[in-house]
């Protein structure tokens, strides 16, 4: 490399002296002749949030309703068949046989599917215009998805008092009513939801692993040895193939917003140049992450068996996305506290969701600038033992 | 058959002599066992609650109580006004703020009944659901009791003032733990994740380093080379579907009902298909990092259509027509069904007989294209 910059002939072989933008540059087109040619691999890292997005957006529903269940009715009367009308036409139930009598009600649940087994009592008309004694129902419920079993047990009791109380004509005595108020998703839209969730996941994912990989590549090619013996310092290596993917994981970033904006109806509440300026950060600080893998593995395949359980996983599952962090054990919790994406989330989540800036932020943009510099600091100086 | 000895032989050389692949064997799925395994729960705890409690009377401070008590709720201070509550949610230290109106107890025995405003913090609507349902019950229940106390004043019980009553009993999983339904759905991602990846890197590291030209060369026949190329690693998923079983039964406690030899049956219906993926994508692949990042893509999509976090009862009805493609989704029921309910043949052979369908096409399919690119 025989191009200097504005400091003039020898200044680039001289230890200490300050970068040469040529020969960044160069490093950078060669990276992105890279980047080019694997166009499968480009095509997936582009393609990959897009098509995620699409599976959340449609596959994601959390409202529970039309939950398939079994009435047992040993004695019919115009009460009994009004009842299982009224459970019918909820939103939530939707009865998918009435039978006289279960045997088992195990080999009900085994071949049918249903999830909740109403049993009437065989004196349930008696009982029920009787005055003093309830007439009772049994709801046998499969826990086995608990998410589900919970919701059924916590609803149904409540939901078939109000409903015979309304068949017998008198009215439930009220004494608290609990007013909701929703905020930041009144509409509970799954999108704005997941927007900020995949922003954090994929991120992530372009900027450790892809640089992790690189480097290894030119190391195990060794290629990496070659460039160190030129006169190019390891900081100009560095700067030189790590911007490309600065800027594959910004127009990821973008990519993201958008179709959320386009496609999902997702609009920002906060600040844009806050989220640009939030995100930046955190890709520079999984950049650092992704070069402080390569410094430790020696081949690509290292690299990839580290980068997914140190990055993608704990970002998936620790980050708050998927599993909300107060619910995790103690020891879950503490990890989360030591990944970016822990950080980034809520900074995501505060700028699109609840429109909040730098006054709510200023902690977890503290936290996470100073995760990326440490992570740079200790990657850096790992790389130059190295080198 | 020789042949085939021979190149099981030869595979199980390799990964003998290859420290990394039994790392990869190990140690990301003991990893991955136990973070999931506490990690994947969805219940919601330590829902972080604050108060404005303006009626200050013996009974709202009774139902502050009840939930404060509660161990559901993590108690996060008092808030000071409306604002206050609105500012400790913007900055996250509450998700939740329940408001008590200062007419609260005057209200309570009026004829209209008493409201409470409850704030919720909705960026994650799952659990923001569940935890305004858990203020609810417990809101109910009080209410309940405060009705029933003063029935019993005029001498009345509320059992015999209801016209109804329910019982609600919990099969499979009485207490309702998320561990039980996760960790059996988790053996499936761990099988395919390392049967896929490891017959896809099998295959293109011998491409990579030109080795796989070599024996094609030999008398052996492309299918030959695939069938002991696939055996060790269907050996290897059946050992590893066998020790996350174990895990699951005697670190989380989770019941095993079922019976063992039946679940090493459908495990290895179910490899013809997750392997089958993996010899499909190391042929149309190059390098290994494309094998990585292509599998990963596969198991994405299959993950999400598989009812492993998210049910499938709520997508629409069309995401459910293409779950029917998905082999994930039959494993992970059959798994579950059988941990739980111990379910047999007798009522799972449908979805083994989808599992073999769609496995017979996936693995004729990659034998089909492995012989045309390489053969």
């Amino acid at each position: 490399m025989s191009i200097h910059n504005s400091l003039g002939t020898g200044a680039a072989s001289r230890p200490g002296a300050r970068f040469s933008n040529p020969r960044i540059r160069a490093l950078i087109r060669k990276e992105v002749w890279h980047i080019l040619r694997d166009w499968q691999t480009l095509l997936i890292v582009l393609a990959m949030p897009v098509f995620m997005m699409f599976l959340y957006g449609y596959a994601l529903d959390v409202n529970i309703n039309d939950v398939e269940v079994m009435v047992e009715d040993p004695s019919p009367t115009p009460e009994t068949a009004q009842l299982i009308r009224a459970i019918d036409h909820s939103s939530l139930f939707k009865v998918k046989g009435v039978v006289n009598s279960v045997g088992n009600p195990d080999d009900l649940f085994k071949k049918s599917h249903v999830k909740a087994l109403f049993r009437l009592s065989p004196s349930f008309t008696r009982d029920l215009l009787r005055p003093g004694s309830p007439a009772s129902i049994q709801v046998l419920i499969d826990g086995s998805d608990q998410n589900l079993g919970t919701v059924l047990r916590n609803v149904t009791e409540p939901f078939l008092q109000k409903t015979v109380l309304s068949l017998v004509n008198t009215a439930v005595p009220v004494t608290i009513d609990v007013r909701q108020t929703i905020l930041y998703n009144p509409q509970q839209k799954s999108a704005l939801y997941f927007v900020p969730g995949l922003m954090v996941i994929i991120l992530m994912m372009i900027s450790a692993l892809l640089t992790s990989l690189t480097i290894t590549r030119e190391k195990e090619q060794g290629s990496l040895e070659q460039m160190l013996v030129s006169p190019i310092r390891p900081a100009e290596i560095l700067i030189g193939k790590i911007a490309p993917y600065v800027v594959l994981a910004a127009i990821d970033g973008a990519l993201i917003l958008l179709v959320g904006y386009f496609v999902f109806g997702v609009s920002i509440s906060g600040s844009l140049t806050l989220l640009s300026v939030a995100s930046l950060v955190y890709i520079f600080a999984a950049l650092s992450l992704g070069l402080l893998i390569s410094t430790i593995s020696k081949k690509q395949e290292h690299a990839m068996l580290i980068v997914l359980p140190a990055t993608v996983l704990p970002t998936v599952l620790l980050s708050g996305f998927i599993f909300p962090i107060a619910s995790l054990p103690v020891w879950l919790q503490l990890l989360s506290m030591a990944i970016p994406a822990t950080y980034f989330l809520e900074i995501i989540r505060g700028i699109i969701l609840k429109g909040v800036g730098l006054a709510e932020l200023w902690r977890p943009m503290l936290v996470l600038g100073c995760m990326g510099l440490f992570l740079l600091a200790v990657s850096v100086r790992k790389f130059r033992v190295k080198a | 058959m020789n042949f085939i000895r021979l190149i099981v032989w030869k595979e199980f050389t390799q990964i003998r002599s290859d420290p990394l692949i039994i790392r990869l064997i190990i140690f990301p799925v003991v990893l991955q066992m136990f973070v999931l395994g506490y990690a994947l729960t969805t219940e919601v705890k330590n829902t972080t609650i604050t108060f404005l409690d303006r009626s200050d009377t013996p009974e709202s401070v009774s139902l502050v109580q009840a939930i404060k008590r509660n161990p559901l709720f993590a108690f996060a201070g008092c808030a000071e006004s409306e604002s206050d509550c609105r500012r400790r949610l913007d900055r996250g230290d509450a998700r939740l703020a329940l408001i008590i109106p200062a007419t609260f107890a005057r209200d309570l025995s009026g004829p209209q009944g008493a409201n409470v405003s409850l704030i919720i913090d909705g960026q994650d609507a799952n659990s923001s659901n569940i935890a305004s349902g858990y203020v609810n019950a417990i809101i109910t229940g009080w209410s309940v009791s405060y009705l029933q106390k003063k029935l019993e004043s005029r001498g009345l019980r509320l059992r015999n003032v209801l016209p109804v009553e329910a019982r609600p009993v919990i099969l499979y999983n009485p207490m309702l733990k998320s561990t039980w339904y996760m960790v059996p759905a988790l053996a499936v991602v761990l099988v395919t994740m390392i049967t896929a990846l490891l017959t896809g890197f099998s295959i293109v590291k011998e491409k990579e380093a030109g080795t796989l030209e070599q024996l094609m060369v030999t008398p052996l026949s492309p299918v030959h080379v695939v069938l002991g190329k696939i055996i060790p690693y269907v050996v290897i998923g059946l050992f590893e579907l066998s020790a996350v079983l174990a895990a699951a039964t005697l670190w989380f406690g989770v019941p095993f009902k079922g019976n063992f030899l039946t679940v090493l049956l459908f495990g290895l219906i179910y490899m013809t298909s997750s392997i089958g993926i993996g010899i499909l994508v190391s042929t149309i692949a190059r390098n290994a990092q494309q094998v990585l990042f292509m599998l990963w893509f596969i198991l994405i999509f299959f993950l999400f259509l598989s009812g492993f976090f998210l049910a499938l009862e709520n997508m629409p009805a069309w995401v459910q027509k293409l779950t029917y493609i998905n082999p994930l989704r039959y494993f992970m029921f059959i798994l579950r069904e059988m941990f739980l309910k111990g379910s047999g043949f007798a009522e799972l052979w449908p979805q083994g007989l989808a599992m073999l369908a769609i496995g017979g096409v996936v693995f004729g399919a990659s034998l089909l294209t492995f012989q045309r690119k390489v053969g």
